[in-house]
């Protein structure tokens, strides 16, 4: 199977990024100041309290700056590389997909891999300095630790599908800022890149159960910094593989739609 | 067949939406879309044998992408059938994808952001290549096309003359016996065509390979194929080799006379006419669908007139298909 031997295009993505260290350097810089920043603003929110919306002070700051690294896993970039699915279409070489033995949908799936792993390494970079420098509690336990991995592991895939969802809107609309720019937002507020869900109110946290983003950060966040029980665990783990599953069916439909849509918007 | 192209009554039509003009128009364009049929390609038939070198001509919008997209498996015919080295290329997609490579215009396949041997690699692995069938490949390429002196330089660092050469060696990496190559010169400076053209011939000639070309260039067909097939309107309008067509169509031809006699009265042969006289000077040319060719024209003026000078000019394969689109109106067959 074609896709075995094409694990190198997983390292296009890191490859590209480590022929261009000025990109390099701005992620470091974005990095860090975030970090910093997010860290100040949830001390000093906790300045005259020590506990609000069932969260202490180490928990809050932790969530936030974790979620901060987190969100280097898969940086919503589009116009990197020029192998982006809207970048394809605008220049007519998304029919190259097309003509390869390897489907564009597993394609896809090898080239996000590789900027996930990518992302991972900064992330996993910025959580050692972090955790060094007490910033972030470490995990309660063992335990925690492993269940906050494969939590995040499944909230990566819900991830990985929501953005697919849009990159496959460019077959029909040729372009899809707009709707990038409304599933940035929707994704970082939704998921607790902003602020930890918990400190909404109880029926914007009902919303979000109906829409995948908080299965994609603030589940294994809550998970790490144990605002969700272990014992609530499988339960939230199960609803993130069922968020999964409803997403590569409608992503693989899709794929099989957008075959058909190819030439008329490709050149 | 392996490197075989069958073509039989091939047509695809796309829906479109009418665009009407001005601002009530757009509007109504919105509101009330009104739907219409395009005919890209209809009912087109053809074969190219294994090893044969295909020019598939037509003005813009003729269809030539269109049917080549259908070849490479991209597009789905609305009626007819392909088949490409024997395989369905729109039914499995990725089978043919390894009977097949292609190259269309300035449209590259390397990845932007890494160096071209990245790329090289990336296919490489994409079509299960051996490393060292890879490499034997490689330097096959390179001593034609010249690639070493910057397959390290990242893509987005080339010049468009590189960048060619470079998504035709990535096209042909995985040897494929047939190769759709869609006006793959377009934009270069003379010395990088011909470098690509002897590349063809070489893979042509010396692989074996089927290759569709679509030019607007003539040089490069008369350089590169014996065989053209044109279209237009999305129609076959003629199918034969270059011999076929200009006997067909390459009838512009002038013969420059120089008379030994200038009051000589000049009559001419039976399909030659007399296009102009200054003196002894007189100029002849075809008169007719049954015209001679050129090299009958000539010999008839030599035995009819006592002429102490002549010269031919010939009409370039230009004119000649210029006239064949004339000529040879939407639907006609065979050359």
């Amino acid at each position: 199977m074609a896709v075995l031997h094409a694990w190198r295009a997983a390292r296009v993505t890191p490859l590209g990024e480590l022929h261009a260290p000025p990109r390099m350097t701005a992620v470091l810089v974005r990095l860090i100041v975030q970090v910093v920043l997010v860290a100040s603003l949830w001390n000093g929110l906790y300045d005259r309290t020590t506990v609000a919306a069932g969260m202490s002070r180490d928990q809050a700051v932790t969530y936030a700056v974790l979620a901060v690294l987190a969100s280097r896993l898969r940086e919503l970039d589009q116009y990197a590389g020029r192998d982006t699915v809207i970048q394809h279409m605008h220049f007519g070489t998304i029919v190259y997909w097309y003509l390869r033995p390897l489907s564009p949908a597993r394609y896809h799936a090898l080239r996000a891999l590789g900027e996930q792993v990518y992302g991972a390494a900064w992330a996993l970079a910025g959580y050692a300095v972090c955790l060094a420098a007490g910033v972030v509690e470490p995990p309660r336990s063992a335990a925690v630790a492993g269940v906050f991995v494969l939590s995040l592991l499944l909230g990566q895939l819900v991830l990985y599908h929501v953005m697919l969802l849009l990159d496959q809107m460019c077959f029909w609309t040729v372009r899809n800022s707009a709707a990038m720019l409304i599933l940035i937002f929707a994704q970082n507020l939704m998921s607790g890149v902003y602020a930890p869900l918990w400190f909404f109110p109880a029926w914007f946290r009902t919303l979000s159960t109906f829409l995948p983003f908080q299965a994609t950060l603030n589940v294994p966040l809550s998970l790490y910094v144990g605002r969700i029980e272990l014992s609530d665990a499988p339960l939230q783990l199960a609803i993130q593989a069922g968020w999964v599953v409803l997403l590569h069916l409608f992503t693989r439909f899709l794929w099989r739609r957008a075959a058909r849509r190819v030439i008329s918007q490709g050149g | 067949m392996i490197g075989s192209i069958e073509v039989r009554s091939l047509s695809r039509s796309f829906h479109t939406t009418v665009r009407r003009p001005g601002f009530t128009g757009a509007l109504r364009s919105l509101v009330n879309p009104e739907r219409a049929v395009k005919h890209a390609v209809s009912d087109i038939s053809f074969d190219v044998a294994p090893g044969e070198l295909l020019a598939l001509l037509g003005p813009n919008g003729a269809g030539k992408s269109t049917t080549i997209k259908m070849l490479t498996g991209i597009l789905t015919p609305t009626s007819g059938e392909a088949r490409v080295a024997g395989v369905v290329p729109y039914e499995d997609r990725e089978r043919n994808a390894r009977n097949i490579g292609a190259v269309f215009g300035q449209r590259t396949q390397l990845w932007w952001d890494l160096p071209v041997r990245e790329s090289f690699a990336i296919l490489r692995d994409i079509y299960e290549v051996p490393m060292a069938e890879h490499a034997t490949r490689l330097k096959e390429f390179d001593d034609i096309l010249e690639l070493s002196s910057f397959w390290d330089t990242r893509v987005r660092h080339l010049s468009l003359g590189q960048r060619v050469r470079c998504d035709l060696a990535a096209a042909l990496l995985h040897d494929p016996p047939v190769v759709f190559l869609d006006e793959p010169t377009i934009g270069m400076d003379v010395v990088v065509k011909e470098q690509v053209r002897e590349f063809l011939r070489h893979q042509v000639e010396q692989r074996g390979r089927t290759v569709l070309l679509t030019t607007h260039d003539m040089t490069e067909v008369e350089r590169l194929a014996e065989r053209v097939v044109l279209v237009n309107h999305g129609r076959l309008v003629l199918d034969g080799t270059l011999d076929e067509i200009r006997r067909k169509y390459g009838s512009t031809w002038q013969v420059r006379a120089t008379l030994a006699d200038a009051h000589t009265e000049v009559v001419p042969p039976p399909g030659i006419a007399l296009l102009r006289q200054e003196g002894p000077q007189v100029v002849f040319g075809p008169d007719g669908p049954d015209a001679p060719t050129v090299h009958q024209a000539l010999k008839a003026v030599i035995e009819r007139y006592e002429v102490t000078g002549i010269a031919i000019d010939e009409a370039d394969l230009e004119d000649v298909m210029r006239a064949a689109y004339v000529h040879a109106g939407p639907g006609a067959k065979g050359a």
